[in-house]
Parts: C-alpha cells; structure tokens; sequence
C-alpha cells in the first residue's frame, strides 16, 4: 500500500456518499422501526396512554387515504392500512422475541463460559461438557422444546414469583430451552477462540504465581473473548431466528401472532414478508450492536494476525 | 563469595516420555550471583531453567532455594513462582493488557496490593527499565526491545529474590539487544541474583559468575567464566565456544 495520500478520484467520492447516504437510510430505518417497538410497548404496560390498547399508532384509514392520493401507490394503499392495522399484534409479539432472545443470549453466555473452560482444560469435566455440547447440538431444538414443554411440563414448576413475569409460564419454559440450547453453541464458539490464545500467554500467568483458574479469568478469558465476536454474533442472529420456534409450545411471540393473523385473514404472503421484514430488523441491530461492541473492546494487535 | 548456597541443583533429571532430557544437573549459586547456562540448542538449558520454578517438572534430584526444596510435591507451585521472576525468549507479554497492565498484574492479583499500588508499583518498574514513557502502549505497540523490559518489568514487580531469564535477547532483532543487556547490566550491578540461559557470550563473560555449560542433558563443565572461556577442560567446550564465536 503506497503511503502517500492522492486525491480521492470522482469514482471514490461517490462511492463515499453512497455509502454515507446508505448509512443514514438505515439508521432512519432503525429509529423508525425501534421507535415504533417502544413506543407500542410502552403504550400497552402504561394501559393505553396514547391510544387505545391494541389500537395501531396511526389510524388505518388515515394511512389509507394518505396513500391512495400519491400515483403510482395508491393501488397498495389497501395494504398498508393492512400492515398498520396489525401493527400492535406484531410488536406485541415481537417483545416476546426480544425478550426470550436478550434472556437466553445472556444466561446462556454464563453456562457457555464454565463449559468452553472446561473443555478445554479440564480432565474429566472435559468429557462432561463435551457430551452436554454434544446431545444439545445434535438433537432437534424443536424436540429439545417439546420434551421441557409437553415432557416434563417445566411449566407447572415455574416459582410464584416468576410466574407473574409473563402473561403465560411457558414463557419461562422458552427461556429455559432456549438458554440450555443456545449455550451449548456459545460454548463451541467461545471454546475455539480460548484455544487460540497462545500458550504462551498462559505460561507467562503461570510464571508469576497465578493459579490455573486465575490465569484463565485474567489472562485467556479476555482475550479469547474478544477473539469469539465474530461468530458470536452468529448465535446471536441464529438465536433470533430460531426463538421462532417458540411458537410451536404455544409461547405468543413474534411467529406465533403472525401464525395466527395469517389464518385468520388467510393474508400469508403480506404477513409473512411483515414478520420477515421484523426478523430482518432484529437481525440487522444484532450485527450492528455487535459491530460496535466489537470495536469498543478491541485492543491494539490484538487478533489482527488472525483477520485474514 | 560467601558461598551460602542459595541456590542448590543436585542431580536433576528429568524424562520427556522415553527420552531423558536432563542427566543429573548439579550447580550452586549464591544470593547475588549471576550463573550462565551455556549449551547448544537442545541441550536442555531451556528445561533446566524451567525446573527451577516448576514450569517444567523434574523428576529426579533436588533443587534447593533458601533452604526449600524446590521439587516437594507438597510445594505451592504459586507461592514459588512468586519468589522466582521469569523472563522469556517470546516476551510473552499479555497481549490485551498495557505495559502497565502486564506489569501490575501479579502485584495486584497474586500479591494482592490495591489497584493504586500495584499501579504505583508497575509504574515504577517501568521507569526503572527506562519505559517511563509507555506506559500505556499496548505490546503491539512496542518495539522487541521494548517489549522484553516490560517483560523484565513484570518479573521484577514481583520483587523476586532469584530472576530466570530464558534466552531473552534471542528473539531481537541485533539492534534491540542492547536496550535489553543493558537493563540486565543494571539488574546485575543492583545486586540480583540471576540464572540466565542465552548466546550472548560477550555478556555471559562480562557479568556471570559461573558458567555452567550443557550439552546433551549433562553438565559437561562449570567453572568461572575466565576459565571456561580461555582454558576449557573438555574438548566439547571448547568446540562449542568456538562455532559460537565464528558467529559473533
């Protein structure tokens, strides 16, 4: 790379603004659709404040009568109103899938650690958190679900004061397959970056009179962590995603209201895409917040030689 | 030399699997004493050097420090370690921490002195290696030379009574030696007692006060560095200081 500075070329500059003006796109796209969330939700726990519980943001109708005198888009103007009508049914549900994802995400971060450690220091625990990784990787999640659910009942022994947490317990039992799934995902993740911490590292802990334990707390666990970002953040997509399944114990999140919309108004395909354009935006947050979270904890050098 | 014996190795032997790497090593050294261990590359100087603090066992023979045997089982490998500071040929500087994050941490976690003390501490170390001026630079950072004081640094913050250094010039640069031997001069003049494992001959005549030379896993001569040096008992000796010095 020639270290000398050059004019940036016509072809660069635009290319510059275009990804300026694609950048602001989406940040308005962000604060449009968060802004949306929260405020629905808000609105439904403070009992309607703003409008009606269960009313949309907006009036329908409005919408409609808005968009059928711009040409050109009047002809979807019927739809529109649609999607707006169903609006707080999707961020009702749409908490729900924020709700169990942010919450197995982190539990399941805390059982992940132990068992990446484990792995791949331990002796006998190695084997243990092997075969835990091993039967949750290798089994349906959906079939993981129905045994806690269906099996087990994990409902019924939800403790009194959970259980007013949610409208309904098996919430709790979403939170809890989820947790115990998803860890054993993180755990692979986390496990192959602890691994790529140096030997060395952990011989200079050794060296100054650490323990094991404490030189894997201090030394490898924040740098190997940081190693883990990236393909963390795939668990975190996946997690997002995959919380649809959900649906299938009855848990009223995202999927399930869109589920129940379609077949009670038979509009799949408008549905579907609206439910797919939300999953779509959680994604999208996820990788962002990520990305920033990434850059905020990177340290100089560190993990530069293994980019590419 | 008031010959108190405070470093005792008596016939250390040690195995990797089927192959045995060290043949009954035997050397003293007493408090403030430097002792070069000398040797072609694989000659177990490495090895020997890390059984002193137990990052390599042995398993056969005694190594007495002050008095403690070394090779106890019933030693805390951790209390040792934070008496004996180490130095290594990688740096191995912790790689997400700053100069004065690396150094502060065995004050701080092992020592357990207050984080403004263990801060305190490093900071001082790092003056005293003449890196008063990156403090917070992370390792990538910083020079090989720089790297390595901070890595002497995070040794001396422990305040150790015996320094190990295993081959610490050899992965610099031939520019950046000198920073290091000269703050390893000064670790000398101050008084530290030193077991250091390197190829820098000059040094090792200038400042040890015995030179044990390895070759094969077996002491094959120690003696003051004078003597080794120009009147070598054993012919193996004398080859090997003279390929060393047809590379100098």
């Amino acid at each position: 790379m020639a270290g000398a500075t050059r004019p940036a070329t016509v072809r660069e500059r635009v290319a510059d603004s275009d990804r300026s003006v694609g950048r602001l796109l989406l940040v308005a796209a962000g604060a449009l659709f968060w802004g949306w969330l929260v405020v629905s939700w808000v609105n439904r726990w403070l009992g309607g404040v703003l409008v009606p519980v269960g009313d949309p943001l907006v009036p329908p109708g409005a919408v409609e009568a808005t968009l059928a005198a711009i040409p050109g888009i009047a002809a979807y103007a019927a739809d529109a109103a649609f999607v707006v009508e169903l609006s707080p049914e999707i961020a009702r549900g749409t908490w729900l899938t924020v709700v169990i994802t942010a919450a197995s995400l982190v539990v399941g971060f805390f059982i992940a650690v132990p068992l990446a450690v484990t792995r791949v220091y331990g002796r006998f625990s190695a084997w243990v958190s092997l075969a835990y990784t091993e039967l949750l990787r290798g089994t349906p999640l959906l079939a993981q679900l129905f045994v806690l659910h269906y099996g087990l009942n994990l409902g019924s022994y939800v403790p009194d004061t959970l259980s007013g947490v949610f409208a309904r317990n098996v919430v709790w039992v979403a939170i809890v397959g989820f947790t115990l799934n998803g860890a054993a995902y993180q755990a692979e993740y986390i496990r192959g970056a602890i691994e790529s911490v140096e030997e060395g590292q952990i011989t200079a802990g050794r060296a100054i009179g650490l323990s094991k334990l404490e030189t894997i707390y201090y030394v490898v666990l924040p740098q190997g962590l940081r190693y883990a970002i990236p393909s963390w953040t795939n668990e975190f997509v996946y997690l997002i995603k995959y919380s649809s399944l959900a649906a299938f114990i009855t848990v009223p999140e995202l999927y399930y209201r869109a589920d129940q919309i379609a077949s009670e108004t038979f509009r799949y395909t408008l549905i579907f895409i609206v439910t797919g354009v939300t999953y779509l935006a959680l994604v999208l947050t996820a990788s962002k917040l990520m990305e920033r979270v990434e850059s905020r904890v990177s340290i100089p050098g560190l993990g530069v030689d293994r980019e590419r | 030399m008031s010959d108190d014996g405070f470093l005792r190795v008596a016939d250390v032997s040690k195995w990797y699997g089927d192959e045995q790497v060290l043949h009954d090593v035997s050397f003293e050294m007493d408090r403030g004493d430097v002792t070069v261990l000398i040797g072609p590359s694989g000659s177990g100087k490495s090895t020997m050097l890390r059984c002193v603090n137990r990052l390599a066992e042995a398993q056969e023979g005694s190594i007495l420090l002050d008095g403690e045997e070394v090779l106890s089982p019933d030693l805390d490998v951790n209390d040792l370690r934070r008496e004996v500071g180490m130095v290594f040929q990688g740096f191995n500087l912790f790689a997400h921490l700053t100069a004065v994050g690396n150094v502060a941490l065995g004050p701080r976690r092992v020592l357990g002195l207050s984080e403004a003390a263990a801060r305190e501490r490093a900071e001082a170390q790092l003056e005293r290696v003449g890196l008063g001026d990156q403090f917070d630079s992370y390792p990538a950072e910083l020079s090989g030379g720089q790297q390595q004081r901070v890595g002497i640094a995070r040794a001396l913050a422990m305040e150790p009574k015996l320094l190990l250094f295993d081959e610490p010039t050899s992965a610099l640069d031939p520019e950046l030696i000198g920073e290091v031997l000269e703050v390893m001069h000064g670790l000398v003049d101050e008084g530290m007692t030193m077991l250091v494992v390197t190829h820098e001959m000059s040094f090792a005549r200038e400042v040890a006060d015995e030179i044990v030379f390895l070759d094969d896993g077996r002491v094959v001569e120690r003696g003051p560095p004078d003597q080794l040096f120009e009147r070598p008992e054993r012919e193996r000796t004398g080859r090997f200081l003279e390929r060393i010095a047809s590379h100098d």
